[in-house]
């Protein structure tokens, strides 16, 4: 499947001579629609930068970031904005909502930003936020909501323009168990369902669950790529490279936690493929 | 953007208040000063508008009536009348003092009227008569209120005791007001050949500019000016002597203006900053983020006005009933010159928070 994003060879540096720091160094990565790419690592190592660089909030040194037929790196600082508000849905750790604005204004506002009227910017908006269960919480001021709606609310208006591309910084931070969950099922249903690309950055091992690929950045490189897939059956998130068991099934390989799993997909595969599911 | 720019605007009560309430104070002071001159302005003409007079005849070189000094021979008063388009020419004589009652003083222009010549009077009397005899006078409702007089009360006037026979009703000024005697009386008083004025009524269909300039024409000594353009001589009075201190007092209303609408405009962009870097963030334009800002200034800008002009208004109900004399009149030119100074206000308050938001890097909102 062509990738939406790709990434090569991308290069960040901060300061010149001795003050010099290489933010992130000869970076490459691609997301191909669907997937749900994870982005680890410690404090400092560059993550923020790359997600920066992959938003289009700042160029590389050298390399090249291409969105379908973009190539951001080519483009006038004038085109960016057009790139992330058509391309890119933003969703950060804070939340980041306005907070004078309703639910509803918050996420119809990025509408009429992409032209859209404000009757089907409001329109458009409700719908997501019916679909996030946050109907009833329409008029809300962002104050008035919990953590977790709060982020429903801001994965709604990432979602609002149909990007291909879902950035999350830090989405389950400031979230409690069962809000991280909701929001990482929520992110994991809108890769699937919608064939978007969701690119998470953040510290939370729980992601690893819904993660497609897991990527460790250290020092501005990425030093180990590690490859997830859901267990069909129990739908948890196993290491490919170390999954206990794996089967092919009409062209594709299935990984599982346990052979117990494998042997429940063999008795009636179709059951279990990924487009029955939710 | 409006709907982001009125909810940033009203989302603190306290501080929307503060900030509409310092604009509308600062346009207040504007608007307030001028209505009062404006005012003044028609408190001191209204006896020359209300006179009914087409032309005042006065000595060469003289314009106006206040503060100013007027002598014209009754011969020259004959010449004018000698005029076929000329119906009639009533003489007034006209000083500036005091109407005494009892313990206080009242600055008065004190004018002396012929009762049996058709004009020189008082336009209108509200109450009593305005047909005067030996030692009455007409003064002011304004006067008579404040000073507790009333009709068949006596007042002294250049050391004689009159008898108040009627009152006229708008005839005070924010500096003093118009008193009326018989002209026999004031040549008692103030002997001498010459009046200070003639007030001419011209025929109909006559043009007032024409006759004043037939009896300019004919006559050296004197100065004869239609009433519209003599009543533009003595407003014009009231503008010289006022315009430094409505230019000083626009300024401070434009700066303190300025000041609150900058500091409530800058103070709500720094606050909202990150939310600002999230919105450009997300592909929000400067345009955008200017316009958020251009209407936040146009909104408290507009409310301010319109509340200033609303308590003006409600300033000129109450202060003619706390200060007699004292009118407040809106014009137009004062408006006009307030929306201007407001516009102005508006443009260069937004001008630092909009350069700060054109500084504003997007890439901040990644970096909690």
């Amino acid at each position: 499947m062509d990738a939406i994003m790709q990434v090569e060879h991308v290069t960040r540096r901060f300061g010149s001579g001795r003050t010099e720091v290489v933010a992130v160094d000869d970076v490459s990565l691609s997301a191909a629609p669907g997937e749900v790419l994870l982005i680890m690592g410690p404090s400092g190592s560059g993550k923020t930068t790359l997600l920066s660089m992959l938003g289009g909030l700042l160029q590389p040194s050298s390399g090249r970031i291409r969105i379908g037929d973009d190539e951001l790196t080519q483009l006038d600082e004038n085109r960016l904005p057009d790139v992330r508000l058509h391309h890119i849905g933003f969703i950060f750790q804070d939340f980041n909502l306005l907070s004078a604005l309703s639910c509803l204004d918050n996420v119809a506002l990025v509408g009429q930003l992409n032209g859209l009227s404000r009757k089907d910017s409001r329109q458009r908006a409700r719908d997501l936020l019916e679909q996030l269960g946050l109907g009833h919480r329409l008029t809300f001021l962002p104050e008035k909501l919990s953590g977790g709606e709060k982020q429903r609310v801001a994965i709604a208006r990432a979602l609002v323009n149909q990007p291909t591309i879902i950035l999350a910084d830090e989405p389950t931070a400031n979230l409690d168990s069962h809000h991280g969950h909701e929001t990482m099922r929520l992110l994991r249903r809108v890769a699937r369902e919608e064939q978007r690309s969701v690119i998470i950055v953040s510290h939370d091992q729980r992601i690893k669950d819904i993660a497609d690929r897991i990527l460790w950045l250290e020092d501005g490189a990425f030093k180990n790529v590690v490859e997830m897939a859901a267990d069909p059956v129990c739908g948890m998130s196993v290491d490919k490279d170390s999954a206990p068991a794996q089967v092919m099934w009409q062209g594709r390989t299935f990984y599982f936690c346990a052979h117990g799993c494998r042997d429940e997909f063999l008795a009636d595969p179709e059951t279990f493929m990924p487009d029955q599911a939710n | 953007m409006f709907n982001l720019a009125w909810r940033n605007l009203s989302q603190n009560r306290t501080q929307f208040l503060l900030g509409v309430g310092g604009v509308a104070l600062a346009l207040l002071l504007m608007l307030t000063l001028d209505a009062l001159l404006a005012g003044s302005e028609e408190d001191l003409v209204a006896y020359i508008e209300q006179s009914d007079a087409d032309i005042f005849v006065a000595q060469a070189g003289v314009k106006n009536m206040h503060m100013a000094a007027s002598a014209i021979t009754w011969r020259d008063l004959r010449l004018a009348e000698h005029n076929a388009e000329v119906i009639s020419a009533s003489p007034i004589l006209y000083t500036t003092s005091v109407v005494n009652a009892g313990d206080s003083d009242v600055l008065s222009y004190i004018i002396g009227f012929d009762p049996d010549e058709p004009l020189g009077g008082p336009g209108e009397v509200a109450v009593g008569t305005a047909v005067l005899d030996t030692d009455e006078v007409i003064i002011d409702d304004a006067v008579a209120r404040s000073q507790g007089l009333a009709l068949g009360d006596e007042v002294e006037i250049m050391g004689h005791n009159f008898t108040i026979v009627g009152l006229t009703h708008g005839l005070t000024n924010i500096v003093n007001s118009v008193s009326f005697i018989s002209l026999r009386d004031f040549q008692m008083l103030r002997p001498g050949d010459a009046v200070s004025y003639a007030l001419l009524d011209v025929a109909a269909g006559a043009d007032p500019v024409q006759v004043a300039a037939a009896i300019n024409d004919r006559n050296p000594d004197v100065l004869a000016l239609p009433t519209a353009e003599f009543s533009r001589e003595e407003r014009q009075i009231i503008r010289d002597m006022s315009v430094e201190i409505l230019n000083i007092m626009n300024l401070s209303g434009l700066l303190i203006g300025l000041a609150v609408t900058a500091l409530t405009l800058y103070t709500s962009t720094l606050r909202k900053r990150q939310e600002y870097g999230v919105l450009k963030a997300i592909g929000a334009r400067n345009h955008h983020l200017y316009s958020v800002v251009a209407a936040q200034a146009a909104l408290s800008l507009l409310l301010g006005f319109v509340a200033a002009i609303g308590l003006v208004w409600l300033l000129g109900q109450i202060i003619p009933l706390a200060v007699p004399g004292m009118g407040l009149a809106l014009t137009r030119t004062g408006i006009t010159r307030v929306l201007i100074s407001t516009l102005i206000i508006g443009v260069a308050a937004a001008l630092a928070p909009a350069w700060q938001l054109a500084r504003l890097d997007p890439a901040q909102v990644f970096r909690s």
